[in-house]
């Protein structure tokens, strides 16, 4: 049971300074610290982002939005950006990016989760969920932003890729931007329109934006390229699986119109077939570099091909030295042949091999 | 039949090991065997692992706090002595049980930060970065070769007679016993080569950032057993002494049980070591098998596993560096049947057994001309 109630424990988490200063220096053992400031409240903690489940509701026939009160962690976070949620299985910390649709100055952000069929985490929170529950989030990050020139916005949405620019619409809407504004939302049927009542509503609200739908899942219902060029808008955001995304900011460019345009795609990347080794694209997310590599050799050589100089060791897995988080992408153990694809998942350098394309924190 | 290894050293040992030779290809089956039975662990870690490293440190926990509380108690001598027993208890736990086998990366699969093998910082002198290296690195791939394993005697001590002689370790009974009472300072300046800038193998530059690093450890160590402590106790009425003495006894406790584990974990009667040139083309196969002979067990019940972190499973730790330790007990049972079937000998005794034998070692390896068995 919670000594202090949220928003005094967030007054707390301010004043910690001193404790946080103690820790890095390693005076002090941060789980330590925790485990004392836990029994004020269960989502106080020193450094990491915790919050609690203040309300949920169904926003689809799949989408569930979340609304959660984060303690006192959290830096600049901005809607459009994306969060990590944590939830433990078998032992093991599983974690899964959202966008957040809503961040508010009183530490509660909104966050919409959407039924994957055979998913491992999504299911369990949309069923087992309550409010009230404590659960740890990461750092928010992504830099998706609503563009600083004036002129006309289309926003282009397939799935779930409306939640990054529901929360940038929502909030620039807010802020009173006054130029015209597009969204238009591609679902497969009636019934997955995510947040319709509240995007009618925004519609009836400012003159300026207006909402369309349309079904993939119907004849016709599919975004075309003449489709595309009828919509207005100088500047582009679009949000949805690769192939969709792809497709739309080619039409774009080709009907160039490509001079302001943001694109995020959250499909997974994609993976080798069991027999192909050919050529992949690896990404060092920490130093920034994109590089071709293949899939045989392993990540270790390979980033040093490309002259980075991880930390190594044995360079055959044993000492642990070349650990680092694996965090988008599937690979290969060298030394038994395993696929590891768990987003934040941390691999050893020199025994993986990238199985497809691949983006290590390094 | 008592046969020499024909990639180990040349040299006479105390008790040549009874190991069956393999050939490349039963060499290759014993590596996949091994392999295997690595895989079949590996996909049965959750929940039930996950658990038990939360319990250690729970109780690492428990007996630290309720130790250092028990101290400001001050001189009573029930107190006291229970105090500085669980304050170094709880030091032991966290040394071995917790501390090493989290850094060896063993929990990595959990991916929860505070169990997260490459930043998990440990309360003895050493600095974790110092340990990952000369320890995670450089001992568990060159396990037991002369020359590229400084585990080996930690550069104080001569245990095998294929180190080469010299006078420093006539001395050496007395040399060890300063090595044991002070055993956490030992494994900590491994790290700083003192022996290569005295011969001027490296430079002073190379070495001072390291003593930086190392000094910002020690002063935080001793700032908190020597100095907070004792101050907190002052500040509370209590007796600085009984607080900054406990601290002192628990600590050499720790440094004392970590020697002795240690000790026995390579440098035991029947513990191999090997030349350099058996790392030239090493296959998997031949790296398990080095590790196999170069280490030794511990037979004893589940608390002595425990206390020593498993390494009294040492064989297994070697083969399995990186699975959770308090899965070594059943996999030594596996492997303890593997090495029969391929005719290798397992090096396991009772801890007093081992121990005897390791200062055996220490007692006859002084002499350049060491009296053979």
């Amino acid at each position: 049971m919670a000594l202090l109630s949220l928003s005094l424990a967030r007054h707390v988490a301010r004043g910690l300074q001193p404790l946080r200063r103690l820790c890095a220096a390693g005076w002090l053992r941060e789980a330590d610290v925790d485990l004392c400031l836990r029994l004020l409240h269960p989502a106080l903690r020193l450094n990491r982002v915790f919050a609690r489940v203040e309300a949920r509701r169904w926003v689809a026939d799949d989408v569930l939005a979340i609304e959660l009160r984060c303690n006192g962690n959290t830096r600049d976070w901005r809607a459009g950006q994306h969060v990590q949620l944590y939830l433990e299985q078998d032992g093991v910390r599983h974690g899964r990016s959202y966008s957040l649709t809503s961040v508010a100055a009183d530490g509660r952000i909104e966050l919409a989760i959407k039924r994957q069929p055979g998913g491992r985490l999504s299911n369990v929170l949309l069923d087992h969920l309550e409010v009230g529950e404590v659960v740890e989030l990461g750092q928010a990050f992504g830099d998706f932003a609503w563009p600083q020139e004036q002129g006309a916005v289309l926003l282009l949405a397939a799935g779930s890729g409306i939640t990054p620019l529901l929360g940038l619409l929502r909030d620039a809407l807010a802020r009173g931007f006054s130029a015209p504004v597009t969204l238009l939302h591609q679902v497969r049927r009636r019934g997955q329109q995510a947040f319709a009542e509240e995007l009618q509503a925004l519609a009836a609200r400012y003159t300026n934006f207006q909402v369309r739908w349309a079904f993939s899942g119907e004849d016709g219902g599919r975004l075309t390229a003449e489709q595309l060029a009828a919509l207005p808008g100088a500047h582009l955001l679009i949000c949805g699986p690769r192939g969709f995304v792809d497709q739309a900011c080619g039409w774009w460019r080709d009907a160039g119109r490509g001079r302001s345009l943001q694109a995020e795609s959250f499909s997974p990347l994609p993976v080798l077939a069991e027999a192909d080794t050919g050529e992949v694209r690896l990404r060092f997310a920490r130093s920034g570099q994109q590089v071709s590599g293949n899939g045989n050799a392993s990540l270790l050589e390979q980033a040093e091909a490309s002259g980075l100089r991880p930390a190594h060791g044995c360079r055959q897995g044993i000492c642990t030295s070349c650990t680092c988080l694996l965090l988008a992408g599937t690979v290969r153990d060298l030394r038994s042949g395993e696929l590891f694809a768990e987003p934040g998942q941390p691999i050893r350098l020199c025994v993986s091999a990238p199985h497809g394309d691949v983006e290590v924190d390094l | 039949m008592c046969q020499r290894p024909a990639w180990g050293c040349g040299g006479r040992s105390v008790t040549a090991r009874v190991d069956r030779e393999l050939n490349p290809a039963e060499l290759e089956a014993f590596g996949q065997e091994l392999d295997a039975l690595r895989q079949r662990t590996l996909a049965d870690l959750g929940e039930a692992d996950a658990r038990y490293i939360r319990r250690v440190r729970g109780v690492v926990r428990l007996c630290c706090w309720s130790g250092r509380a028990l101290l400001m108690l001050g001189w009573f001598p029930p107190t006291w002595l229970l105090g500085t027993f669980l304050l170094g208890l709880g030091k032991i736990l966290e040394n071995m049980e917790l501390g090493h086998n989290v850094m060896h990366g063993q929990y990595d699969w959990m991916n929860d930060p505070e169990f997260a093998g490459r930043q998990y910082e440990w309360d003895i002198v050493g600095p974790a970065d110092f340990w990952r290296h000369t320890h995670n690195h450089v001992h568990h791939t060159y396990t037991n070769v002369l020359g590229m394993d400084d585990d080996v005697g930690y550069g104080v001590v001569r245990l095998f007679p294929e180190q080469r002689w010299k006078p420093f370790y006539r001395w050496q009974p007395l040399w060890v016993t300063i090595q044991a009472l002070l055993f956490q300072y030992a494994v900590a300046i491994q790290h700083l080569r003192l022996d290569k800038l005295v011969k001027g193998r490296i430079s002073k530059e190379e070495v001072r950032p390291l003593a930086r690093q190392f000094g910002a450890k020690l002063a935080r160590q001793w700032g908190k057993d020597y100095l907070l402590f004792p101050l907190l106790a002052l500040l509370l009425g209590a007796n600085a002494l009984a607080v900054l003495t406990g601290n002192l006894v628990a600590n050499l406790l720790r440094n004392l049980w970590t020697f002795l584990v240690i000790f026995c974990g390579h440098f035991t009667e029947k513990a191999a070591v090997f030349a350099p040139e058996v790392l030239e083309g090493e296959t998997r196969g031949h790296w398990y098998l080095r590790q196999l002979r170069g280490s030794s067990n511990l037979s004893g019940g589940p608390l002595l596993h425990i206390l020593t972190g498993n390494l009294s499973h040492q064989i297994e730790h070697h083969l399995f560096p990186d699975l959770p330790a308090r899965r070594y007990a059943e996999l030594a049972r596996e492997v303890r049947l593997i090495a029969e079937r391929y005719g290798q000998h397992y090096n396991c005794g009772t801890l007093w057994g081992q121990f005897s034998t390791v200062l055996r070692r220490i007692w006859i390896y002084r002499l350049p001309a060491a009296g053979m068995a």
